[in-house]
């Protein structure tokens, strides 16, 4: 936790697997244990696809429905462009400074 | 020559070696480094695809994937074993209004925005082919 934001960080490839239900649950954890403000550190993925928006997609609306929100930080240049593709970008607010994208919390 | 075949189960344990041979076909075809992974995430976009809305993710039902290394171009065919359409087999658009939050149904439009070709046709004997074809510089 930083301040009252959990700050998840993904490592490796996120490709379809059971881990991507791992990763779902872990936003409905945070939600059970009220931590609704999730930083999402994407700066290690290697190669991630559709799977794996699909599962931030899911963390945005299990926390956006409990009054909290889901924030990107450090999205490779790649990743990055599935954000554009899928227009997903209008949703999420993405970071490449981990203390900016805390403070926007507080906005 | 006969084009290189590759013969998956529908099960999304293969996903991963399939990324790692995708990328070894467009280095050995001189695939930019930067663009590898664009590449295999087409691809394992499309064999997705084919796993679910072809084979219903029947582990007992193949998804072939075959390519040929031109000149100018590498040419990949994505067959599965039924005979679907994108756009009736989703029967939404991921990337517009409320379906922006749905959690599934990107993998077409990635691969399309990712590679210069993606076309969905038939194999002769009937079945959903998908080609997509990566240009080489």
């Amino acid at each position: 936790m930083k301040g009252d934001v959990l700050v998840i960080a993904l490592s490796g490839k996120v490709i379809g697997g059971p881990e991507l239900m791992e990763v779902k649950s872990v936003f409905q954890k945070a939600v059970d244990q009220e931590k609704n403000k999730v930083l999402l550190d994407l700066g290690r993925v290697s190669w991630m696809d559709s799977s794996g928006l699909g599962v931030i997609v899911s963390g945005h609306t299990t926390l956006s429905r409990a009054g909290g929100a889901l924030r990107i930080l450090n999205a490779t240049k790649k990743i990055h462009e599935l954000f554009i593709i899928t227009k997903l970008i209008t949703i999420f607010e993405t970071f490449t400074d981990e203390q900016e994208a805390l403070n926007s919390f507080g906005e | 020559m006969r084009p290189i075949e590759i013969r998956l189960p529908s099960d999304t344990s293969v996903l991963e070696p399939l990324q790692l041979i995708i990328e070894a076909v467009g280095k050995s075809a001189e695939v930019e480094e930067d663009e590898l992974s664009l590449l295999s995430v087409s691809v394992v976009e499309l064999a997705k695809n084919a796993m679910e809305h072809g084979n219903k993710n029947d582990p007992e039902k193949i998804v072939t994937i075959s390519f040929d290394i031109f000149p100018n171009r590498i040419r990949f065919h994505i067959d599965d074993e039924g005979s679907w359409e994108p756009e009736k087999a989703l029967g939404f658009n991921p990337g517009e209004g409320k379906e922006l939050l749905l959690t599934r149904g990107r993998g077409v439009l990635i691969a399309r925005n990712l590679a210069k070709w993606v076309e969905f046709g038939l194999t002769p004997e009937g079945k959903t082919r998908v080609t997509l074809i990566w240009p080489l510089n």
